[in-house]
């Protein structure tokens, strides 16, 4: 190969794009052509001077105009919807709900069956009843506990998600179950789970157990959205022992401004 | 998406990112997070060794998620993710320049805060260093400075910056290895001559 054609392929060189034949021809080439060794020098010299530009972190109000942002755009496009018919209604309700996983699948439907069956059972036996349905009652929320337990284990978020869904339907939550929802608050990795136990904790905030968790839950979030909502749960369940953990986590100087002052004035409302 | 890792685990591997464009055009408009949560970062340091401006770049960022979402209808899930998205980030900065040129010209070259943060005195090299390098390529023209960009810093092939610019991949290599001559011989002049 000439020169010319040997220059044009410095550029596939410095990227790595060149496969290990033209790599080849390159490298033979150059051992014998002192002004092509000598251009690519040049060329590989300015390309490893670029790296020395760092990179650089964007400051954290890029991130908070982006969420206010999509939601503003969520909310108008939910204005300009037009109301769906119910049958879509309906097929997105058995949607939502619906799991995606055949063991989930599989658990729902022998929940459905245990429903039906025990109701089937009941019409029959008329008198007896009551006792029964007590007892089937306690059953389906003993299977829905077990079934957000183990959705709440699962390494996806959308399996979490549901899991966390899914304890609203609880009516008395074991401690088992609180203990779950409290630890995926505190730890979960995605803090869309993490608003979401948010959201279900409400549900139990008459346990002392889900308030005291919700207290010390406040320093340990690092998120501001997750952050203000559960400010806000807070003040909504008027517990004033927060007031504590609220001054603490004013005095951190690296709390997100907004968060800041959404807890200045949570504070104020709890004293 | 569902793989078995090394110790034949099954784990979930994430979504590629036409798939998650794909729902966010069907109407699943919250799931634009993971992908801004994906690039926010290296598209904001494009635009910022593009422009040399802090805020005009974190603006830049923002405007291009805002397109996204608006032109969503038209993104094609066959093609890749990044070549449309730095399609609409060269839109994103066409259109600032035009607008810039409306109105007066605010800053021009590299934030004043870039050039003048205080660095240690063994930074202090490699700070010049840097400073001379964007110089360098700020002299380079814009084509020339942004194609360089895009195939040193952010992950595409000469091919798929082809596609992007809708020329041949050839004048593509060559525009990159005339960036390069000529970045080279301004950052010698920078430097007063004396290589390093």
């Amino acid at each position: 190969m000439n020169c010319k054609k040997i220059n044009e392929k410095f550029v596939d060189f410095l990227t790595g794009e060149a496969d290990p034949k033209t790599r080849q021809e390159i490298q033979a080439h150059l051992a014998a052509c002192a002004s092509c060794r000598e251009e690519l020098e040049s060329l590989s010299a300015a390309w490893t001077k670029l790296g020395v530009l760092p990179e650089e972190q964007p400051s954290n109000s890029l991130r908070t105009r982006f969420y206010t942002m999509l939601e503003t755009y969520k909310q108008t496009l939910k204005q300009e919807k037009p109301a769906p018919g119910l049958k879509k209604l309906f097929a997105g309700w058995v949607e939502r709900f619906w799991p995606r996983q055949p063991v989930f699948q599989f658990a729902l439907s022998l929940l459905l069956l245990v429903i039906g069956l025990g109701g089937g059972y009941l019409l029959n036996s008329g008198k007896r009843g009551t006792q029964e349905i007590v007892q089937l009652h306690e059953e389906v929320q003993n299977l829905r506990q077990e079934m957000s337990l183990s959705l709440l284990n699962q390494s996806s978020p959308s399996a979490r998600l549901s899991g966390v869904s899914l304890t609203s339907q609880i009516k008395s939550p074991s401690s088992k179950t609180v203990e779950a929802l409290l630890s995926t608050l505190d730890s979960d990795p995605n803090a869309n789970v993490r608003l979401a136990a948010v959201d279900a904790l409400y549900l139990f905030s008459s346990y002392p157990q889900v308030r005291e968790g919700l207290i010390q839950s406040l320093s340990r979030q690092t998120s501001p959205l997750v952050q203000v909502s559960l400010i806000n749960l807070l003040i909504e369940i008027r517990e004033r022992r927060a007031a504590e953990a609220l001054k603490q986590l004013i005095q951190d100087e690296k709390l997100n401004p907004e968060v800041k002052q959404k807890a200045e004035l949570g504070l104020q409302q709890l004293i | 998406m569902k793989t078995k890792d090394e110790q034949g685990n099954a784990r979930v591997t994430p979504h590629a990112d036409n798939e998650i464009m794909q729902e966010v055009k069907d109407g699943k408009v919250e799931k634009l997070a993971i992908l801004f949560e994906r690039y926010h970062v290296m598209l904001y340091n494009f635009f910022l060794r593009l422009t040399g401006n802090r805020n005009v770049s974190e603006d830049l960022v923002q405007d291009l998620f805002l397109r996204i979402l608006k032109y969503r209808a038209s993104y094609q899930s066959h093609g890749k993710f990044t070549i449309w998205m730095y399609q609409i980030a060269r839109n994103a900065h066409i259109d600032y320049l035009r607008k810039q040129k409306d109105e007066a010209p605010l800053e021009q070259g590299w934030d004043q805060a870039l050039s003048r943060e205080r660095l240690p005195e063994e930074e202090l090299e490699t700070g010049q260093e840097i400073a001379r390098v964007r110089q360098a390529l700020d002299k380079l023209s814009l084509k020339k400075k942004g194609i360089l960009l895009l195939s040193r810093f952010q992950n595409l092939k000469y091919r798929e910056i082809a596609e992007l610019l809708g020329c041949q991949e050839g004048s593509v290599k060559t525009t990159v290895h005339r960036a390069l001559k000529e970045l080279g011989k301004f950052y010698f002049e920078l430097s007063g001559g004396i290589t390093s």
